[in-house]
């Protein structure tokens, strides 16, 4: 008996590449929204929360490569970050503010860890990776606190010059905006390529189970090493920027509470979309914004939202426009 | 090399180390039971020593009395915090209980310190010991000792519960294999809610016996926490004996190396458990599992 998993392939497929041209249209069209917002006369502290959102939708997009497509769940993804932040920061303090450079000496340094970090917790996995990618940040964090001749311990990293590019300054504000507007839509199309690549797919078996992607040929710790040195050389991007923003960085830049944030942002959006976590990045930033009267009142409500999100949400805001337009379509039929 | 300074190093790692073992066990018992690895173990180590200043100013009692009140305040608030969160979702897949209690930890560490604040408290020594006593020449804080000595004692209790009663018998039963042990009529989701508050209260006794020794912030935690979890790793998820072996290792190389390393001993722990990780990836004790 021939029974097909699709009964209907052609209108699957069909499906498919009209939901990427509405996602491309969305993204353009938000991302020319984004862009003229500044230029609208908005406040300029308005502009910095916009540029920090974009930061961490970066962030939360590598993460989403690592968790929502290949399934390794990270309690440290501020690892990668607050070294590229330091990195990058150290740098253009000591030697030149060049943004090119500067990125280039982040990634430089932010790989060589993550190959060699990734090639022994890649051979974990579910919960032992998870407790290992903690403990990893926490060292980090502990060696910023400790190493002051580089790092100047919880004091942190301060006198970062605003970067340059091609000998032009970019300052703070509208600037800097759009330098962080551009890079994270080149990193959402350069990611989208990825997930959608044979490469992606891949990691799409492996997440869905490793065992039997294993059986069929494919090499599961390989696999999970590059998306390891991949997820942090993304992260290590939007650290680069945040040194950049602020001027400076300090060691609570590798805190768990960061990895925390970050897990939320790409959680709340929706994992496996690349567009969810940019959402929730920005939806993140705002709130935070919003409820931020004292951290204490913060922190309780983030623990809250986070497992309430967990609980009933699992899917994000992605699950709720599915769900949205399940209930479309049963409404229609 | 000065001896007694290693010799002082030493004690400490061990009375650092009895109070791993508290953690760690707790850490291992929830794993082996149900699959979950709490996160939140760290918030309720503090909850512990919150609970006990709670009872102390509030309730006015004596430190020992405050002590042996701590924990049982906690275990039912976990107890509750389980039976709300994790027990609904443990069909789902195993990401969701990690997250869930992730959350939770931040949940519990921002409620610390909405209630009492950021600061940082340090108790005195309760009496009858606050004076120091002479170790092979050398004046170290009796409390210390005491406190390294009620651990061990807790901690050998947590054993023989295990290995002797009814109880314990389930809960190996379970660790060991939960479908057949479900099979013969363990009501595994009871088991987890019970131990999920015992495990708690052991972090609370912790956190509470702790406080003479380590400062009480509502960060404190995290530290123990990522310790208990290098223990775990090491010793492999779900095996008590690991987790006890485990925890004095840990200890031991923390205190000896940061004698000599200061904070870069944390750093040289890591390295150790990574290439632990390379050649044993169930752990070095191979008794346990890695999910």
């Amino acid at each position: 008996m021939t029974t097909d998993v699709w009964p209907d392939r052609a209108s699957a497929i069909k499906t498919e590449a009209r939901t990427r041209r509405i996602t491309s249209l969305l993204i353009f069209g938000g991302a020319a929204l984004l862009a003229l917002l500044p230029f609208a006369g908005i406040a300029p502290f308005t502009i910095t929360l916009l540029t920090e959102a974009m930061i961490f939708a970066i962030w939360a997009m590598s993460l989403d490569l690592m968790t929502g497509y290949t399934g390794m769940l990270t309690f440290g993804h501020a690892a990668g970050f607050g070294l590229g932040a330091y990195a990058a920061g150290y740098f253009a303090r000591e030697v030149t503010g060049d943004f090119f450079a500067a990125l280039l000496v982040c990634e430089l340094v932010v790989l060589s860890v993550a190959l060699a970090i990734g090639f022994v917790t890649t051979r974990l996995s579910g919960a032992a990776f998870a407790i290992v990618s903690l403990c990893i940040a926490q060292v980090l964090f502990q060696i910023a606190v400790a190493w002051r001749s580089v790092t100047e311990g919880m004091d942190g990293l301060v006198g970062v010059p605003l970067p340059r590019i091609f000998g032009v300054t970019i300052h703070n504000g509208r600037e800097f905006y759009l330098l962080t507007l551009l890079v994270a839509l080149m990193v959402y199309l350069a990611l989208r390529q990825l997930v959608a690549s044979p490469f992606g797919r891949t990691l799409s078996a492996i997440r869905t189970n490793a065992d039997r992607a294993a059986a069929v040929g494919i090499n599961v710790a390989l696999h999970k090493w590059l998306v390891f040195v991949i997820a942090w050389a993304v992260a290590g991007i939007a650290g680069t920027l945040m040194v950049f923003m602020k001027a400076g960085t300090t060691p609570m830049s590798l805190y768990w509470v960061e990895s925390g944030n970050v897990l939320i942002m790409a959680i709340f959006g929706g994992l496996g979309t690349l567009l969810g976590p940019m959402i929730g990045a920005i939806s993140f930033v705002f709130l935070r914004d919003a409820l931020t009267t004292g951290f204490a009142v913060w922190q309780l409500a983030f623990g809250v939202v986070f497992v309430i999100v967990v609980l009933v949400f699992p899917s994000g805001l992605a699950g709720i426009v599915s769900l949205l337009r399940m209930l479309l379509w049963r409404a229609r039929s | 090399m000065d001896l007694n300074f290693l010799f002082v190093n030493i004690l400490n790692g061990v009375v650092y180390g009895s109070f791993l073992l508290l953690t760690s066990l707790g850490l291992s018992l929830v794993f082996g039971l149900g699959r979950v690895v709490n996160f939140a173990h760290g918030a309720l180590y503090a909850m512990g020593g919150y609970a006990l200043i709670a009872v102390m100013h509030a309730g006015g009692a004596g430190y020992w009395l405050a002590l042996a009140v701590a924990p049982l305040l906690v275990i039912p608030m976990a107890m509750a915090i389980e039976r709300a969160t994790i027990n609904p979702i443990r069909h789902r897949p195993d990401v969701d209980t990690l997250l869930v209690t992730f959350g939770l930890s931040s949940m519990i560490v921002g409620a610390i310190e909405y209630v009492w604040g950021t600061g940082t408290t340090l108790l005195p020594p309760p009496s009858p010991f606050t004076g120091t006593v002479d170790v092979l020449g050398n004046q170290y804080p009796l409390y210390r000792l005491v406190a390294a000595l009620v651990s061990l004692l807790v901690s050998a209790g947590v054993f023989a519960i295990i290995q002797f009663t009814p109880m314990g018998l389930r809960i190996r039963a379970i660790t060991d294999d939960p479908g057949m042990a479900e099979a013969l009529g363990v009501n595994i989701k009871r088991l987890l809610t019970l131990v999920f508050g015992f495990a708690a209260g052991l972090a609370a006794l912790a956190g509470a016996l702790g406080s003479p020794i380590f400062a009480i912030h509502p960060e404190m935690g995290m530290n123990i926490l990522i310790d208990s979890f290098l223990v775990v790793v090491l010793g492999g998820l779900g095996s008590l004996t690991g987790s006890a072996i485990g925890a004095f290792f840990v200890a031991l190389t923390k205190s000896i190396g940061g004698g000599y390393f200061a904070e870069w001993s944390t750093a040289f722990l890591f390295l150790i458990v990574a290439l632990a990780l390379i050649v044993r990836p169930t752990g070095v004790f191979g008794q346990g599992r890695v999910a």
